[in-house]
């Protein structure tokens, strides 16, 4: 997606970002329409920790920023995004900060208490969430954190609105002096649609800091009465959500059945009534905290029934209820409380919505999904699945080869976020337990206290600087015996090859000091720290089992680029690869497939053989073949 | 036009969200509403990755809805059979016979399914099936990574897209790399001639 990455990634030319043609269309995806909305709203400053589905805000940005007079950067988490962009705002400089939806558990101490000192330059918080965890180990509902926190929350339905919504963001966080939740979802940001420029605003770089410790030191004196202040921003904000343009009734419909919807349900809804033939009112809400409260009870009052569609929780159909009591007592409200019409779980689709509808009005819908379904099952049964996989190539294989190899699959092995999670899949299975980033290092510790049991957690280089230096100061610190094995591939691997702290370039590709992973280990107070390679697997597998009998915390990195950059680097530098071969010495005994399962390894004809367009040449297969059947040769 | 959906479907770094944003483009060039929706993210490669193009001054839904594909482009058959319930009678099938066997496969040493169960089941859902030897007309274009172009290539040449010939060309010119751009629109003629000649196959 970054221009520095073209010939891997064959993805768009993101200049088409910078154009100054107001009216232009533009096919983009939502999270390019968001950078678009950037460069509109003259925002100065983009912090951003990289996850899916919000990674391409971040690194569309990262490949126009030196272009655009911006200044962006890979923060090392999220919190720290947000408490860089908090210092950014309150001397005056707009900012923006784009993250995953868990990322914004991780900014949360920061952004609860940046509500109370609110920002002097427009400061815009992007949540993308994931309905159906495509990408994300829970599928919480951020807009709860609106009303947690008390800050005004945006929500579009469509790449335009994307756009549009990242430039009102900006004035409606000036105008409340706030920051603005932009709370995006999966489906909004990796849709690509038909988006027409605005104009650009040149950014402004360079703001002031002005002392006033009353508004910014937030100790328990200045803090309670900022929270007053809080609270009053508050409900200046519910005023303008009652007029904003984005809160707006789409149709009228006959007055029987009213429809409220915000983000993306409001496109399942659409087209589910025009499939069911309904002639419907729908309110669609794009300012979904605070809540249009008077918009939505004159909107009550007009309708026989009222059915709340949403993805994920209730949150809109808890407060139209609230709402209702005051307005239109007897209404009737279908949604998912008590009796669900619609999944609580999973995104929506228009296949759920169109379900959910016509249980509720009795219609018939056109398409009978039940023959779809028995026909569907009856075709796919018995397919085999294809789970994501570590790419052939991929030096985690390796690493996890090695311990597996060295352990016997007797130790415990708490796993993180990122492309090794992957690992916990046969025949690797290093994976026993995940929660968040930065937790495998922690976990393996209780896990060891508790049972006596070897640990070996695994963590990446780049979560390894998100979350896991805690763990392994605590490590140290309480002298619990873990071993933290460090698959450092030099990149940020599965959300698109960001740099991070270890990798000596930023975000506007300028060089940076290294920050080394073992030095980080060693200053934390590990006394056995070894950088190995996991393609050595001798070496490797030495070093490991030392680790492991050590009695005291333990930190191993296996250091070896990504193969997906490895190999774009190569074909760059026009350097061939020669795929690995399968010689006569072969037995079929199939222990490279049971052992590596690389992809790359398949069978062909009754014969274990290599893919040659798929063969990386890392050697793995070569070296560990117990009849030395597989030659690699150069490459 | 109220709607018309294309679900492409494969594997991993087969070059589908490459294929949906040059039909996207396509539609947006000639004024048309679209909606292009891709799943990024947990797998780089070897995933079963599927992506949905919905063109029409209907769309609102970024995805397809069950059973209303006009035309499924299978990258790969097994990831073809896979979305088969996004297929009717009315779709059109048009499929790279080019196999990429899931792992699973290797390990529990089953057998990858015949061309022959594979047609019989996508005939279950539609008799529109065009069988297309990509990797072959990619090789022969310079470049395997060009398949995509010629499957693109070769739905053009089927008469069945709502976009013009030129538009599509248009897009695969601005969309790829100026040093890629030659081998792809040799794939996508490659594609194109293999649909054309065989007039037996048009819908």
């Amino acid at each position: 997606m970054r221009l520095s990455n073209e010939g891997e990634n064959p993805l768009p030319n993101l200049r088409v970002l910078l154009s100054d043609e107001p009216r232009k269309r533009v096919l983009l995806l939502g999270n390019e329409a968001i950078a678009r909305g950037i460069l509109e709203a003259g925002i100065g400053v983009v912090t951003t920790y990289p996850g899916t589905p919000a990674s391409e805000i971040g690194d569309s940005v990262s490949a126009i920023a030196e272009e655009a007079g911006l200044y962006m950067e890979y923060s090392t988490n999220e919190m720290v995004a947000v408490e860089v962009a908090a210092g950014v705002v309150n001397c005056g400089v707009r900012a923006l900060t784009a993250m995953k939806h868990v990322g914004l558990n991780v900014a949360a101490d920061a952004v609860m208490t940046l509500a109370y000192i609110g920002v002097r330059g427009g400061y815009v918080i992007v949540t993308a969430d994931d309905p159906q965890c495509y990408s994300s180990q829970n599928e919480q509902d951020n807009r709860f954190y609106a009303l947690l926190s008390n800050l005004p929350c945006l929500e579009p339905s469509t790449p335009q609105e994307a756009k549009d919504m990242t430039v009102s963001a900006v004035e409606l966080s000036e105008e409340l002096g706030l920051p603005v939740l932009l709370r995006t979802t999966t489906r909004v940001n990796h849709t690509r649609g038909p988006v027409v420029y605005g104009n650009l605003t040149k950014p402004k770089l360079k703001g002031e800091f002005v002392r006033e410790p009353s508004r910014l030191v937030m100790v328990p004196a200045n803090a309670r009465p900022m929270h007053v202040k809080l609270l009053e921003k508050a409900e200046k904000a519910e005023e303008i959500s009652e007029k904003s343009p984005y809160n707006t009734v789409v149709c009228k419909g006959n007055g029987e059945l009213g429809i409220i919807c915000s983000g993306s349900a409001y496109n399942y809804a659409a087209e589910a009534t025009s499939l069911l033939g309904l002639d419907v009112g729908i309110l669609k809400l794009g300012m979904t905290h605070p809540l249009p409260e008077r918009m939505i009870g004159e909107f009550l009052k007009a309708y026989k029934k009222i059915v709340v569609v949403e993805e994920l929780e209730p949150y809109l159909e808890m407060n139209v209820k609230a709402i209702a009591k005051d307005y239109a007592p007897t209404v009737e409200i279908y949604g998912k409380m008590r009796r669900s019409y619609f999944p609580r779980k999973g995104e929506l689709s228009t296949r759920a919505v169109v379900t959910g509808l016509a249980e509720i009005t009795g219609k018939k819908p056109p398409i009978d999904f039940g023959e779809i379904d028995s026909k569907y099952a009856e075709a796919v049964k018995d397919l085999p699945s294809r789970p994501p996989i570590l790419c052939p190539g991929c030096p985690h294989r390796a690493s996890f080869y090695v311990i597996r190899k060295v352990t016997g699959g007797k130790a415990v092995y708490p796993t993180d976020i990122g492309c090794y999670a992957l690992g916990f899949a046969p025949p690797l299975s290093i994976g026993d337990i995940l929660i968040c980033m930065g937790s495998s290092v922690s976990t393996a510790q209780g896990i060891n206290k508790a049972t006596g049991v070897d640990t070996v957690a695994v963590v990446g280089d780049s979560t390894f600087f998100h979350a896991a230096i805690p763990g392994l100061v605590n490590a140290v610190y309480n002298n619990h015996k873990v071993t933290l094995a460090v698959l450092d591939n030099l990149t940020t691997a599965m959300t698109g090859h960001q740099p991070h702290p270890g990798t000596g370039t930023t975000g506007m590709h300028t060089t940076a000091t290294k920050v080394l992973i073992e030095k980080v280990a060693e200053g934390c107070g590990v006394k056995y720290v070894r950088v190995v390679n996991p393609f050595n697997i001798d070496e490797a597998s030495r070093v490991l089992k030392e680790a492991v009998q050590y009695p005291g915390p333990s930190v191993v990195v296996f250091r070896a680029p990504c193969t997906l950059m490895l190999m774009s680097e190569k074909r760059r530098k026009g350097i061939k690869t020669v795929p690995c071969r399968v010689t006569d010495r072969c037995t079929n005994c199939m222990a490279c497939i049971k052992l590596l399962g690389c992809p790359a390894i398949i069978i062909k004809d009754g014969k274990v053989s290599i893919d040659e367009t798929l063969c990386t040449a890392c050697g793995l297969c070569a070296s560990i073949c117990p009849y030395k059947a597989i030659e690699c040769g150069g490459s | 036009m109220d709607e018309f959906n294309i679900v492409l479907a494969g594997v991993g770094g087969q070059g589908i969200l490459l294929a949906s944003e040059i039909l996207g483009t396509a539609a947006v060039k000639e004024g048309l509403n679209v909606r292009v929706s891709e799943i990024h993210g947990m797998a780089q490669r070897g995933g079963a990755v599927v992506s949905n193009v919905r063109i029409g001054d209907k769309v609102l839904a970024p995805t397809v809805l069950e059973g209303k594909a006009d035309v499924l482009l299978g990258f790969e058959p097994l990831e073809t059979l896979r979305n088969l319930k996004f297929a009717s009678e009315k779709t059109l099938v048009l499929m790279n016979d080019e196999t990429v066997p899931p792992t699973e496969l290797m390990r529990t040493m089953k057998k990858y399914p015949s061309l022959n169960e594979i047609t019989e089941k996508i005939h279950r859902f539609t008799r529109k099936l065009i069988v297309v030897k990509a990797a072959d007309l990619a090789l022969k274009a310079g470049n395997i990574l060009t398949r995509n172009a010629a499957l693109i290539g070769a739905l053009a040449a089927t008469g069945n897209l709502p976009v013009k010939v030129e538009s599509l060309e248009e897009a695969l010119r601005e969309l790829v790399p100026a040093k890629y751009l030659e081998v792809n629109l040799k794939a996508f003629k490659l594609g194109f001639e293999a649909v054309g000649e065989n007039k037996s196959s048009r819908f």
